[in-house]
């Protein structure tokens, strides 16, 4: 943006992933909750708010087989999944 | 030379060519100031106003935990997947689209594979179409960026998980889109080559 030919054009910076890259699954470890998961986005229109058990069960995998750190599921978006909270909020 | 009414003026002459010099001075040392304050005011505004398509301040952790969803506002995310020419892998989305609401974590899946019999190293980078959402577009964690190494043969799951800021909902510029497409490219990772990180234009 130092000079002037750049202000009428648009300019896009992508920005690396906050936690990074996951690792790759080479062994398929946690295939099957991905075919659940996509299993239930099939049946429900694709809509990700009906699918979040799913894919917080996904992403429990990955964390218990190491091919994703360890992170609280409140600070991953799930604490309304989570009982505590729920109960909580009640 | 001697004369007093002489020696006052040349006096006062002295006097006004100090203040002026003193003015100058103190222009010059503001113009100097102003010009290394105006990089961050800069980065200021541009994270205001989302000029340029700038990262708008705030990504953590906690930030995610403490978001409400928005219930009301649903964005249709599309997917597309593209590989480099050199590039032999098959690349593709596991869905076409999801509905979204900012301020929700999501899970989506692309799916690659190496048909060729040698192992090959692939990197990806992502744009977002339309170019101004791209700023409330928040990765949490993908497979771009780094060197993704698939065996002969070898097929896997890339998720990405994200989540759409919730102040999406807020920006009147982003009242009339409701459809946000996220491209991944792959490239191949040339040995000892350092990507850096590409800028469009």
């Amino acid at each position: 943006m130092s000079t002037a030919m750049n202000f009428g054009t648009k300019s896009f910076q992508p920005r690396p992933p906050d936690k990074g890259s996951f690792p790759l699954d080479h062994l398929g470890e946690c295939k099957s909750f991905k075919e659940k998961f996509m299993k239930c986005l099939h049946n429900n229109n694709f809509e990700n708010a009906l699918c979040r058990k799913e894919s917080k069960e996904y992403l429990e995998c990955r964390m218990e087989r190491k091919l994703m750190l360890q992170e609280p599921l409140e600070k991953l978006g799930f604490g309304d999944l989570t009982s505590g909270k729920s109960e909580a909020k009640k | 030379s001697s004369n007093p009414f002489t020696r006052a003026q040349e006096e006062e002459r002295r006097r006004q060519n100090k203040t002026t010099l003193t003015y100058v001075a103190a222009v010059a040392v503001g113009m100097l100031g102003a010009s290394y304050a105006a990089v961050p005011l800069y980065r200021l505004y541009c994270q205001t106003t989302g000029l340029g398509g700038s990262a708008v301040a705030g990504h953590a952790s906690d930030k995610i935990e403490n978001m409400v969803p928005v219930k009301d506002r649903i964005i249709k995310i599309s997917f597309n997947a593209d590989v480099h020419a050199s590039l032999q892998w098959n690349f593709r989305p596991q869905q076409t689209e999801i509905y979204v609401v900012p301020g929700e974590t999501a899970l989506a899946f692309y799916r690659a594979k190496n048909p060729t019999d040698k192992p090959v190293i692939g990197i990806s980078t992502y744009n977002i179409v339309p170019f101004e959402a791209g700023q409330y577009f928040n990765k949490i964690q993908c497979f771009c960026f780094e060197e993704q190494r698939l065996n002969p043969q070898e097929e896997v799951d890339m998720p990405v998980f994200f989540y759409i800021d919730p102040e999406f909902a807020e920006d009147p510029r982003m009242i009339k889109v409701d459809l946000i497409t996220l491209s991944y490219t792959f490239f191949e990772a040339k040995e000892g080559h350092k990507l850096p990180v590409p800028g469009y234009n």
